[in-house]
């Protein structure tokens, strides 16, 4: 039967989710594997496993459950092995890597933050920030929207201003967040959002840091801020931001 | 259904929020080569969701109608202040694409736009995000 595994916590976590129902329908239950000194959150896999809505949430409900009792590695949704053996194999092998992880992320979650603007908000601050674009406008409102080449004049200059504004913004965005945080992921770009980044908060430092997003929400009407949190630390369980594949070979 | 994880949602909240878990469940947490993981045929649809504006012909006018329409009076009128930044960061950005898929993209935002300014609803950006998050939940189904 192939194991399906949500997580690793310390063998000595205090009250790790087993038995909660997991992925599959009906749910499978959650079992431990343990391995040295670090366990396994894992179940049995169901069949022909895809990346349906409910088998997300479940990966994330047990890894967020297994948060809250003490720091867990949460593992990309569809990690499957074989057997029980091999992962508690796993687990023996590059102890010192992951016990080393738990105890960077013991008591601290994820705060994933992404920002968009708010169109009409974001045209009101680039018109009062460039008068040629004031007068443009002006001028092409005037003469009832202005020729084609004027109009694409205008939209060009209007774009490129915005742009600005998404890249400097962005830049502002982590400035003022970083300062209450442990460590920071910026996220992929290109996925849509002008800011994608992720933050390791103190869960003693989650009031302060929620309130410096608050306070940058007042201070910039324009831009849209979606905080998600707290999270199991998905973006932290690799030291720095290099790729996994260097450091997992490194130890 | 599952329960929703507890945590606090800011910004629009709901379905989006959602989404947003699930992205980092889907792209970021530890990948181990020892095991297999599931393949992800089909779940790039997740994550096409374009919002930054992209430099084309289409946008250029969108943006210029959407300037003649906006109301001056109505927004914040700051004094200009940031005319170098905005001249040296634009020579980066990505000028000149032709109409693409995303041009098709900011088509169909600019339709809404428009749409929901004759409507005066008082944001139409959202109206497009709801959309899209509804149609993502189809299709992770």
């Amino acid at each position: 039967m192939t194991t399906y595994i949500y997580g690793i916590v310390r063998r000595s976590h205090p009250n790790p989710p087993k038995d909660m129902g997991g992925i599959g329908d009906p749910a499978l239950p959650v079992r431990i594997v343990t391995g040295g000194e670090l366990s396994a959150l894992v179940s049995d896999a169901p069949e022909n496993l895809r990346p349906k809505r409910n088998d997300l949430l479940a990966h994330q409900n047990v890894l967020s459950e297994a948060g809250a009792g003490g720091p867990v590695l949460p593992m990309r949704f569809g990690s499957t092995a074989p057997d029980d053996k091999t992962v508690a194999a796993v687990l023996e092998e590059r102890a010192a890597h992951y016990a080393e992880r738990l105890e960077a992320l013991d008591g601290k979650v994820e705060y994933n933050v992404k920002a968009t603007h708010d169109e009409e908000a974001v045209l009101h601050r680039v018109m009062g920030e460039n008068p040629e674009i004031r007068t443009l406008t002006e001028a092409n409102r005037q003469a009832a929207g202005g020729t084609y080449e004027q109009r694409l004049r205008l939209g060009e200059m209007v774009v490129q201003a915005v742009q600005a504004r998404e890249a400097a913004d962005a830049v502002e965005i982590q400035q003022e967040l970083e300062g209450v945080a442990a460590d920071v992921s910026v996220g992929p770009q290109s996925t849509g959002w002008l800011a994608n980044v992720s933050f390791l908060v103190d869960r003693d430092d989650t009031e302060q840091f929620l309130a410096s997003v608050d306070k940058l929400r007042g201070d910039h009407p324009h831009l849209d801020l979606r905080v998600n949190g707290p999270l199991p630390p998905y973006s932290f369980v690799e030291p720095g931001p290099a790729p996994h594949a260097a450091q997992t070979a490194g130890h | 259904m599952t329960v929703v994880p507890a945590q606090q949602t800011g910004g629009s909240g709901g379905t989006s929020g959602l989404y947003d878990v699930l992205e980092l469940v889907l792209d970021r947490g530890l990948v181990i080569d020892a095991f297999v993981r599931v393949s992800l045929v089909g779940i790039e649809i997740l994550k096409i969701d374009i919002r930054v504006v992209v430099a084309s012909v289409d946008t250029y006018l969108r943006f210029a109608e959407a300037c003649n329409r906006l109301d001056l009076e109505a927004g914040p009128r700051k004094s200009p202040g940031l005319p170098d930044l905005v001249g040296e960061i634009t020579e980066s950005g990505a000028r000149g694409k032709s109409k693409g898929a995303l041009g098709g993209a900011a088509e169909t935002i600019s339709d809404a736009f428009r749409q929901a300014r004759e409507e005066g609803q008082e944001a139409p950006r959202r109206t497009t995000k709801r959309t899209a998050s509804r149609k993502r939940q189809e299709e992770a189904e």
